[in-house]
């Protein structure tokens, strides 16, 4: 029982990191309809820029992350028209040539960073990384990760970030109505190409951000990228596709589930309990856990 | 009809052309297949296993070749890639053995790829050494022409643990984590074995999901309070272990992993923190070894990979590099010459089986019988510790080079 | 059609019958019997993705399956290799309907990624279980007879190719998967029963793959976790049929000998280029997905699709038309 807070911290605090992996890759979805299966790719840029930024400049990774927000924003832009015109085209399933679009850009990315980068594995100081806050009372006794609760931090102000764009500014508006119908957000003025890469390019520049802090918390290398695909995928799925208040808490379950079991259980059935309760959850709730999912 | 007709043809001359036998020309060098992971995600290994095997070769080359009756023969790699996976290792094989004829193989990194390998340089007859696979189960099958020169890590695992029990006051408690392949798995349960063997209590045994965070079961470990922590796991789960321990804040009275510590990404990434992490290895660039073949020690070893990599040498690429010469001097022995027979490279095999040398690398003697089968047992197993970025050899206690910091310092104020 | 296929279907079965008797490189009839592989695990792919329009991730784990039930049943209760392959078949098909049942109400991308998860989970029960040997994987008695496997591996391609053809292009069955594809609502208010159709489409698809995982797992001598239960499998065989065609036969054949072919040559070749390799071939796929939408074999052949084009024509323009209005 004295292990409880502590395992369900760890949880948060996990969960926190996968808020931060889902959140910007959900909202794509809901606009765009497209599956990126480089996202976890584009976790691996963020940590190499995040890692060679602290290296040549000596400043914080946490200071560096508006920079890395910036660049890789702007390569979203860029790439984003290539994209649209893939999910545009005449074949009847544009859902699967996104997917296959972007599984091929993964490739290309793997291929890529091993060439660049190497294959050994590294890991991004930071002035977060080395503290931890300690508590103890009542014959309980809970230990907070500083870095892992600045990762919690980030991963909560970008939620409300995207929550005040989406809910209280024009540009969100746009933004939802082009989610709700493409077409009839056309009629109504919103500039359907425009936005579409402002969001692509807000997405990867997001999830780069999220590949500095995953390269202080845990590591940076080359073949990182999978990993954190295979997460993405399943908090989208589970919050509901597209649907972006549930990233929160379809994140913070599965940082809880894996804790909990890590803690509590037989630590080596901690991923196979992921996977059956991910499937376990679809199947009762189709739409993800809160049914909204489009 | 016509058309169809027309298309068998094209096929049949098509597949003809794409079959084409070269004549098989007498040659004055030895052609040496290397199967290894160049790509897929045993990639850092698989280039680990290639630059010991390059180097080898070069050194080799340099000196004129291999030295058979009088008469300088060269060696030439050539390379296919196991692409990580066992069925591309085993087609990589058939390729180097039917296409190029081989004379002989170098072995891949990882143990799995190894076993899909060994049945078909079985079915052909070639002779092949790995510098690198080190998991038991391969030794067990008991195939005839694969060997090994790097000892199993049952052989390797107990070394450090029977370091560490020496200590004063000895560890007494310990818990002990793998992470869930072939190479960790064994690691942790060679640990685990050693541990009880030296009376040390095991409070926690456990066999961990490749790839996962174990920052929450750290937590729970922290509360069982284990003077030591064991781990098996690879590069990048070593670097995210200690850093684990070190958000929550943990430390060990000793850390010990596998020979991960020695690679020269662990200090790189870590930094400070890898100093004192215990590790077990069976070559370091410290270790005293003396050979009369290529290099005379470890240390000139380690400088002829400085200057052609870049690179320190670890034991993965000094296992690489031994099983070179331990063919070297097999070959010289039964005084083969390229394109040997079939007889020729069985008596290989019975040549390989007597290989008693000093290499730089150590002693390389392979078992011919038990559970060690083919695999190099000639070794002496090391502990090894991260001291101020250096690896240090620090037991057994008569060849050590350093006495064992211990026990560990905290991670905070370091 | 069915004159068609004869006409070029028979010359091709009989040269590659041919084959092995005129080549004797054990190395390239190795390749070849893989290739074989890979055209089975396409096509058998595609009659989930291609025709019936469901993403199933989780294919590769019924050739998982299919191989450590193999292995399974040769190594621990010692059935010859003849009564054991069968059962991976059988095993297979037994997954899918138990599998299969809730997961087909599932549409879209859940669907896509329950399968994923579920192959997943297969694959971590297989390393945790100790009859599998965890990740060690097993080993089977090597049986090196590299004609009898390849025979093997063409006998049990051509046959599904063979029923794949009859089922899916010569009967309605085939009929009913795309009108589920199209629009399932409208295909049950057609009669249809799309659970019933859907299931037999899922069986269909995992039979075969799982049988062929039988014969891998005998062919190689060795499985593991990592190489017969992980991605490879799904995501090399979704590339092949997309590259070559989704929801026609041919184009996945097509495919899959082009990828595989440049994958070996690239291999067997360039072996010093290995990076290069991931790099051409994402940028291949991605590149064939913008120029070619609908595969090589429905690009360059553009056969009986004028009705299709032209409805998709006037929904481009009506599109364009749309776009124009946004860009003002």
């Amino acid at each position: 029982m004295e292990l409880l807070p502590q395992a369900l911290m760890d949880g948060i605090l996990l969960g926190g990191i996968y808020i931060t992996i889902a959140i910007a890759f959900s909202l794509t979805y809901g606009v765009m309809h497209i599956i990126d299966f480089a996202v976890g790719e584009w976790i691996m840029f963020g940590a190499f820029a995040g890692f060679y930024l602290n290296k040549w400049t000596g400043l914080d990774p946490f200071l560096l992350l508006p920079v890395v927000f910036v660049i890789f924003g702007l390569i979203g832009c860029l790439i984003q028209p290539v994209i649209h015109r893939v999910l545009s085209g005449s074949k009847g399933n544009p859902l699967l040539m996104g997917l296959v679009f972007t599984f091929g850009l993964g490739l290309m990315f793997q291929g890529l960073a091993m060439t660049v980068f190497g294959f050994y594995s590294n890991s991004t100081p930071s002035m977060f990384s080395e503290g931890s806050f300690f508590f103890e009372k009542f014959g309980f006794s809970l230990t907070i990760s500083t870095v892992r609760l600045a990762g919690l931090i980030y991963a909560l102000a970008i939620t409300m970030a995207l929550h005040y764009l989406l809910k209280k500014t024009n540009f969100g508006l746009g933004v939802r109505a082009l989610a709700l119908n493409k077409d009839s957000a056309g009629l109504m003025g919103v500039n359907g190409k425009r936005t579409g890469a402002l969001v692509y390019g807000l997405y990867v520049g997001v999830t780069a951000m999220t590949g500095v802090l995953i390269g202080c918390i845990l590591s940076v290398s080359a073949g990182m990228g999978p990993q954190y695909t295979i997460f993405a995928f399943f908090v989208v799925v589970l919050a509901g596709m597209g649907y972006l208040a549930g990233v929160p808490w379809a994140a913070l379950l599965l940082g809880m589930v894996q804790s909990i079991f890590l803690i509590y259980f037989d630590p080596g059935h901690t991923l196979l309990a992921v996977f059956a309760i991910l499937y376990t959850i679809l199947l009762i709730s189709p739409k993800g856990l809160f049914g909204r999912g489009v | 009809m016509k058309r169809s007709l027309l298309f068998t043809l094209s096929l049949i001359t098509t597949l003809m052309l794409a079959t084409t036998v070269f004549a098989e020309e007498a040659r004055n060098f030895f052609k040496v297949g290397v199967v290894i992971e160049l790509s897929g995600d045993l990639a850092t290994g698989g280039n680990v296993t290639k630059r010991g095997y390059d180097l080898w070769a070069q050194e080799v080359n340099a000196k004129g070749g291999i030295d058979i009756k009088g008469k300088k023969y060269q060696v030439k790699l050539f390379y296919a890639d196991a692409q990580s996976n066992p069925s591309s290792g085993a087609s990589a094989a058939e390729r180097l053995i039917t296409q190029e004829h081989v004379d002989f193989i170098l072995g891949p990194y990882s143990s799995g790829v190894t076993m899909a390998v060994a049945p078909v340089v079985e079915k052909y007859k070639i002779p092949m050494i790995t510098g690198s696979a080190e998991s038991p189960l391969i030794w067990t099958n008991k195939f005839v022409y694969t060997f090994g020169t790097v000892p199993p890590v049952n052989f390797s695992g107990a070394t450090p643990i029977n370091t560490l029990a020496s200590l004063n006051p000895a560890p007494k408690t310990a818990v002990i984590l793998g992470s869930n392949d072939t190479f960790s798995k064994a690691t942790a349960e060679a640990f685990k074995a050693a541990a009880e063997h030296a009376k040390i209590k095991v409070l926690k045994f456990n066999i961990v999901p490749a790839g996962q965070d174990l920052t929450p079961l750290l937590s729970a470990v922290r509360g069982l309070k284990p003077d030591l922590i064991a781990f098996g796991g690879h590069d990048e789960e070593l670097i995210k272990m200690v850093k684990s321990l070190r958000q929550i804040d943990y430390t060990p009275k000793a850390l010990l992993m596998h020979y991960g510590v020695t690679e020269p990404a662990f200090v790189n990434a870590l930094g400070k923190d890898a100093n004192q992490v215990f590790g077990a290895s069976v070559w370091t660039a410290n270790a005293k070894t003396s050979s009369k073949i290529l290099w005379p020690n470890a240390a000139s070893y380690a400088a002829a990979s400085m200057k052609a990599f870049n690179t320190p040498a670890d034991y993965t690429q000094a296992g690489s590099s031994a099983a070179g010469i331990a063919f070297q001097v097999a070959l010289q022995k039964i005084g083969a010459t390229p394109g040997m027979s079939e007889a020729q490279r069985t008596s290989l095999v019975k040549a390989l089986e007597q290989v008693d040398i000093d290499t730089f690398y150590g002693k390389v003697k392979f078992a011919t019988s038990g559970q060690y089968y083919h695999a190099n047992v000639g070794m002496t197993p090391l502990t090894v510790q991260i001291q101020d970025g250096k690896t240090v050899i620090v037991g057994p206690a008569n060849i050590k080079d350093a006495a064992p910091q211990y026990p560990m310092k905290a991670w905070k104020g370091r | 059609m069915k004159d068609k296929i004869i006409r070029w279907g028979l010359p091709v079965l009989f040269v590659l019958i041919a084959m092995p008797a005129v080549i004797h490189d054990t190395f390239f009839l190795r390749v070849v019997t893989e290739a074989v592989m890979w055209i089975g695990l396409a096509i058998a792919f595609d009659v989930l993705a291609g025709y019936t329009g469901y993403l199933n991730f989780g294919h590769g784990a019924f050739f998982g399956l299919g191989a450590y039930t193999t292995a399974l049943l040769m190594m621990k209760a010692g059935w010859p290799f003849a009564l054991a392959l069968p059962m991976g078949g059988v095993m297979a098909a037994v997954a899918a309907l138990i599998a299969g049942f809730p997961t087909l109400r599932l549409k879209g991308a859940y669907f896509a990624i329950a399968t994923w998860a579920l192959s997943r989970a297969v694959q971590q029960l297989a390393l945790i279980m100790d009859i599998t040997g965890g990740p060690d994987g097993m080993r089977l008695p090597p049986f090196l007879n590299p004609q009898f496997f390849y025979y093997l591996m063409l006998a049990i391609v051509a046959a599904t190719f063979a029923l794949l053809w009859y089922l899916l292009e010569h009967s309605p069955f085939g009929l009913k998967l795309k009108a589920i594809r199209e629009d399932e609502q409208g295909a049950m208010a057609l009669g249809l029963n799309p659970t019933k159709l859907k299931m037999q489409a899922f069986i269909l698809s995992a039979v075969p793959t799982g049988i062929l995982g039988g014969v891998y797992a005998y062919w190689i001598t060795f499985i593991d976790p990592a190489s017969t239960l992980g991605d490879l499998i799904s995501d090399q065989a979704l590339v092949m049929v997309v590259f070559g065609g989704m929801g026609t036969l041919i184009g996945p054949v097509i495919g899959a000998i082009l990828i595989f072919a440049f994958k070996t040559l690239f291999w067997a070749y360039l072996s010093d280029f290995q990076l290069l390799y991931l790099i051409i071939l994402g940028a291949v796929i991605a590149l064939s997905v913008v120029f070619m939408p609908n595969g090589l074999w429905g690009t360059l052949g553009g056969f009986k699709k004028k009705k299709r084009d032209h409805e998709n024509k006037l929904e481009t323009s009506l599109e364009a038309r749309l776009q124009k209005n946004e860009g003002e």
